[in-house]
């Protein structure tokens, strides 16, 4: 098998939107199943009475993870070829932190929104006009932007490069990380709900 | 006996810490370092010579603003600063691998006289990419036929005829084309033209990567 | 016949009502479960496209589009826009992540649908009105698109996408993420309860 497929030219540039589009619909389903069209369940990650935010996430991360290295080691994809972007880190810290702050205030992130706004929350649609107008603020702001953007450029870094061990170690502890992450958060909500009277559902 | 009964969410750590364990003594992931290839396939494609693509071609390409394709040249940087093909982009051999090349561009290489150009052909080859082309005889060819044509007095009116077409290429580009026999021992003091898009050309990619971004 | 109205009023004949009763919204999927769904089409598309997911820069193309077609002497000498608008030669619309996008849309509203979600409402806390609800709602989406632009992509294109590849730059990004969040959180908390 030579995977990814794209790459090896197993099919062309408008098959790709056709398989955007099908992947597209697996994203909003399993992010709508999680229950991520909901702002109220969303931003509760933030107020430690329902961690399903973290949960999802990080499920997801350790499973494409676990998933890309071990298709990756049995020689049945190609790990070079899948795109890793490069790493901005002091705007890449600043955007996250920015981006934290909306997610509190609005509720959602881009992804989640679209979910919002499809399932019929008003607020999720005027969250979708609130992005497009962010995006381009930052596009008019971007001359003056453009040197902080462009900022401690470092390349392709990966963590097993960064820490010096193999990447297999890294896929071990990261999904130790994660395990020991959803014991703590099964945890803390028990105890922030009975806090505050119960899961908001 | 007790049979051990696990809750979906302890199987399911289960399955990610097994997983996670036997990571540590997978190995790699990264395998595409090491190439196998299909020797004989090659030896056919060096047979057929379907791969080369000629300076007046490349020419022909750059005056019509061909961009389907990527032109690379594989020498060194500063070979690279001093005169390059308009349009081309360096990427010397030994950083051939960090310059995301894709598997599905049209890929043209070329070097001084072809032999790191057709190293790198063999090396890309190797790793199942589809459309490597090499400039034939390299920019030492460029600079013979594009740059600097040239003509001995006792040439055939035919002959003299096609200088004439290539005359006006070698000037797009820049170049000084060079009319009777005695004159061709000068060549060498001829200038080099500056490394600039021609004037009129009609897409003037230069060295800039346009790569649309994969990231969210 | 069950009518889902989106957009209009609320449907509120006896059988709509009788339906509604009958079908209440169905519960979330268990969040790990969900999470290996979501893991799993990530995984997807790394093996298929050799990428993976994202949301923020399909907006980022609709938005170059809209500035080009007000203004594209400005989109053009905008060194951000132009890079989405590439060199004229393709449509920028379309794009991997735009048709991704759509994708979402219509994911998003099939899973709702199949559950019973789909229903005009405002995602907020009791104490707060609609009309501050709106504009908190506009207010935080322009903060993240902002964000999300000087972070290089969003929680799916950084967080998910880079978190799985391991991405320096995408761990740093979603601790950040977190770490903003809880920064503010107090301060919105009437939003939400």
């Amino acid at each position: 098998m030579n995977a990814p497929f794209f790459k090896f030219d197993y099919f062309g540039e408008e098959t790709s939107l056709i398989v955007a589009f099908i992947i597209g619909i697996g994203f909003g389903f399993f992010l709508e199943r999680a229950g991520f069209g909901s702002g109220r369940k969303l931003a509760a990650q933030f107020y430690l009475t329902d961690l399903t935010v973290f949960k999802v996430m990080f499920t997801a991360v350790i499973t494409a993870m676990v998933g890309l290295f071990w298709l990756s080691v049995l020689g049945l994809v190609d790990l070079s070829l899948v795109y890793v972007s490069n790493t901005f880190l002091v705007p890449q810290i600043v955007g996250g932190l920015i981006l934290g702050v909306g997610f509190v205030i609005g509720g959602y992130c881009p992804g989640t929104s679209c979910v919002a706004a499809s399932t019929g929350k008003y607020d999720g649609m005027i969250y979708l006009l609130g992005i497009i107008a962010g995006i381009f603020a930052f596009g008019e702001a971007f001359p003056l932007l453009k040197d902080f953007y462009t900022s401690t450029a470092m390349g392709k870094v990966t963590l097993p490069q960064l820490f010096g061990i193999s990447y297999g170690l890294v896929v071990f502890l990261v999904i130790l990380m994660a395990l020991g992450g959803f014991v703590g958060a099964e945890w803390v909500e028990k105890k922030f709900s009975v806090k505050s009277g119960g899961v908001r559902k | 006996m007790k049979t051990l009964k696990l809750s979906l969410h302890q199987s399911l750590a289960l399955v990610a810490g097994l997983l996670g364990i036997f990571a540590i003594v997978a190995g790699n992931p990264y395998k595409g370092n090491t190439a196998t290839m299909n020797v004989k396939e090659l030896c056919l494609l060096v047979e057929r010579e379907t791969d080369h693509i000629s300076v007046d071609e490349l020419a022909d390409w750059i005056i019509k603003g061909k961009a389907d394709f990527r032109l690379i040249d594989v020498r060194s940087e500063k070979e690279f600063a001093e005169y390059h093909i308009p349009t081309a982009e360096n990427i010397p051999v030994g950083s051939l691998f960090d310059a995301e090349l894709m598997r599905n561009e049209k890929l043209l290489l070329y070097s001084e006289g072809g032999i790191h150009a057709a190293q790198a052909w063999f090396i890309l080859k190797a790793q199942q990419y589809k459309n490597v082309f090499i400039l034939r005889d390299g920019l030492a060819e460029w600079k013979d036929r594009i740059l600097f044509p040239s003509i001995s007095d006792s040439a055939t009116a035919e002959v003299k005829q096609a200088f004439e077409k290539r005359k006006v290429v070698s000037k797009y580009f820049g170049g000084t084309p060079i009319t009777g026999a005695s004159e061709v021992s000068q060549t060498k003091q001829l200038a080099i033209p500056k490394i600039q898009m021609p004037s009129g050309s009609p897409a003037p990619t230069g060295t800039t990567k346009k790569k649309k971004k994969e990231g969210c | 016949m069950k009518t889902l109205t989106l957009n209009g009023p609320v449907d509120d004949t006896a059988e709509a009502v009788h339906d509604r009763i009958e079908q209440p919204a169905a519960r979330y999927w268990n969040p790990y479960v969900a999470g290996i769904g979501l893991g799993l089409v990530l995984l997807a598309s790394f093996v298929i496209m050799g990428r993976g997911l994202g949301a923020s820069g399909a907006f980022t193309s609709l938005v170059s589009v809209g500035v080009n077609a007000v203004a594209p002497e400005h989109a053009t000498s905008n060194g951000f826009f132009s890079e989405y608008l590439g060199d004229g030669k393709h449509n920028p619309l379309k794009d991997w992540l735009v048709f991704e996008v759509l994708g979402v849309i219509v994911g998003g509203f099939f899973s709702g649908i199949l559950a019973h979600r789909v229903k005009g409402t405002v995602e907020k806390g009791e104490r707060i009105s609609t009309g501050k609800r709106f504009l908190l709602a506009f207010l935080g989406g322009g903060i993240m698109g902002f964000g999300a632009k000087l972070a290089r992509g969003c929680t799916s294109g950084q967080a998910l996408t880079g978190g799985a590849l391991l991405s320096l730059g995408s761990w740093a990004f979603m601790l950040s993420v977190f770490a903003g969040g809880y920064a503010v959180a107090y301060f919105f908390r009437r939003q939400w309860q």
